[in-house]
């Protein structure tokens, strides 16, 4: 997967913003799911700066597998139906989704946003 | 993510399916078990599927777990019991169910089909057995244990260093779960279902042990007890049979609805998921 721009346009940075016409890079949906993540994990907290690509969401970031059909319902509301996250996690063995990186599922939604955009 | 307030108390609540937006094939309400569990334990495993095959899958937090709300007191099982017969009838008020019942959910599902029969159609139990006076006395003493050792940071370690963070996490939240609440006492006082009123659950079980379990020693007299059960061994699983076969677990689910009238739809129609996990 590539991990930078693919539009050719200017480096995306937090500040960018959406677009309607393009699919948002995998740095424009990491920030939304820091995002997401900052909301499932209220209680708890999280660090500034913890959510990155190569962040666990179980190991690093805390998140327990009641926190994960959280974060499932967060994903539908941001992104609809073309985010089937119950689907995707029941394809995977139990050890794969408590090793699942933020970056899969970056990678994960990007191909989806884009397959959906074609079609 | 959806809550549905029953009097005072808060449920966290997943309903997911039929996936084709279909008519369901068949609705089926899934129990979690005690401390560790959530609903969790199914929303990444048997749901999704049976969402694709017309299944209707409703799930929810039983009180005190996952997202659900934890109030101080009432945790006998004649509460959870309640709790699932009023869901049932906010939910589904119109649709005899099936009932999955994973561990103490297999024991909120037998109580439940011996108070309210006609509302369910057949109980999958899962490492599951009936609350009797010998279940409340071993649950008195796991409760016990499990009170001592997941306050006990040295334990908490042991687990983390065994099985993993994740686990440890899981059992740190239920040391919280019982530091916090009246469960370890409740369990084991609960108003237990006589035999008498079990023999009246007239709907087929299926029972799922795992053949390393200890639980599986007590299949002859489950069949004995009940009117229409059969037993099920998963060779070489313990109790958690659930989250360490869910193929096998699946398989054994959809095979189980079909047995009994759903006419399933999509890539489980014709037994195919079945037959490649054999």
């Amino acid at each position: 997967m590539n991990g930078s721009t693919e539009t050719g346009g200017t480096p995306a940075t937090d500040q960018a913003p959406p677009t309607d016409q393009a699919p948002p890079t995998e740095h424009q949906i990491l920030a939304e799911i820091a995002g997401l993540l900052a909301v499932v994990l209220d209680e708890y907290g999280l660090d500034e700066g913890e959510v990155t690509m190569d962040a666990r969401f179980a190991e690093d970031l805390g998140l327990e597998s009641i926190d994960l059909v959280t974060l499932a319902g967060h994903l539908q509301e941001r992104w609809g139906e073309r985010i089937n996250f119950a689907e995707w996690l029941a394809g995977m063995e139990l050890d794969e989704i408590i090793g699942l990186t933020v970056g899969r599922l970056v990678a994960h939604v990007a191909d989806r946003l884009q397959t959906a955009g074609r079609s | 993510m959806a809550f549905l307030d029953l009097g005072a108390l808060r449920f966290h609540v997943q309903r997911l399916g039929p996936a084709d937006g279909g008519p369901p094939a068949a609705t089926a309400v899934l129990l979690h078990g005690l401390l560790t569990d959530s609903l969790a334990s199914y929303y990444f495993t048997l749901a999704p599927a049976l969402a694709a095959a017309g299944v209707e899958v409703l799930m929810y937090d039983q009180r005190g777990h996952g997202r659900s709300g934890r109030p101080p007191g009432g945790y006998r099982l004649e509460r959870f019991v309640d709790d699932a017969e009023e869901l049932l009838e906010r939910l589904a008020p119109d649709r005899p169910v099936h009932l999955v019942g994973n561990s103490f959910g297999g024991t909120v599902a037998f109580a439940l089909a011996a108070r309210r029969p006609e509302r369910i159609t057949g109980i999958l139990a899962i490492e599951s057995e009936p609350a009797s006076p010998a279940w409340a006395v071993k649950l008195d003493g796991i409760l016990r244990q499990a009170e001592t050792g997941l306050a006990d940071e040295p334990t908490l370690a042991w687990v983390a260093a065994r099985r993993g963070a994740h686990t440890a996490r899981l059992a740190r939240s239920a040391g919280r779960l019982l530091a916090g609440t009246t469960l370890a006492r409740d369990i084991p006082a609960s108003r237990l279902p006589t035999e008498a009123q079990l023999r009246r659950i007239g709907c087929p079980v299926l029972a799922v042990y795992g053949t390393e379990s200890d639980l599986a020693a007590q299949a002859a007299w489950l069949e004995s007890l009940l009117p229409d059960c059969r037993s099920t061994f998963v060779p070489g699983q313990e109790h958690s049979v659930l989250i360490e076969a869910p193929d096998t677990v699946l398989a054994l689910t959809l095979a189980w609805l079909r047995e009994h009238g759903a006419e399933l739809r999509g890539p489980a129609a014709r037994g195919d998921l079945e037959r490649s996990l054999r």
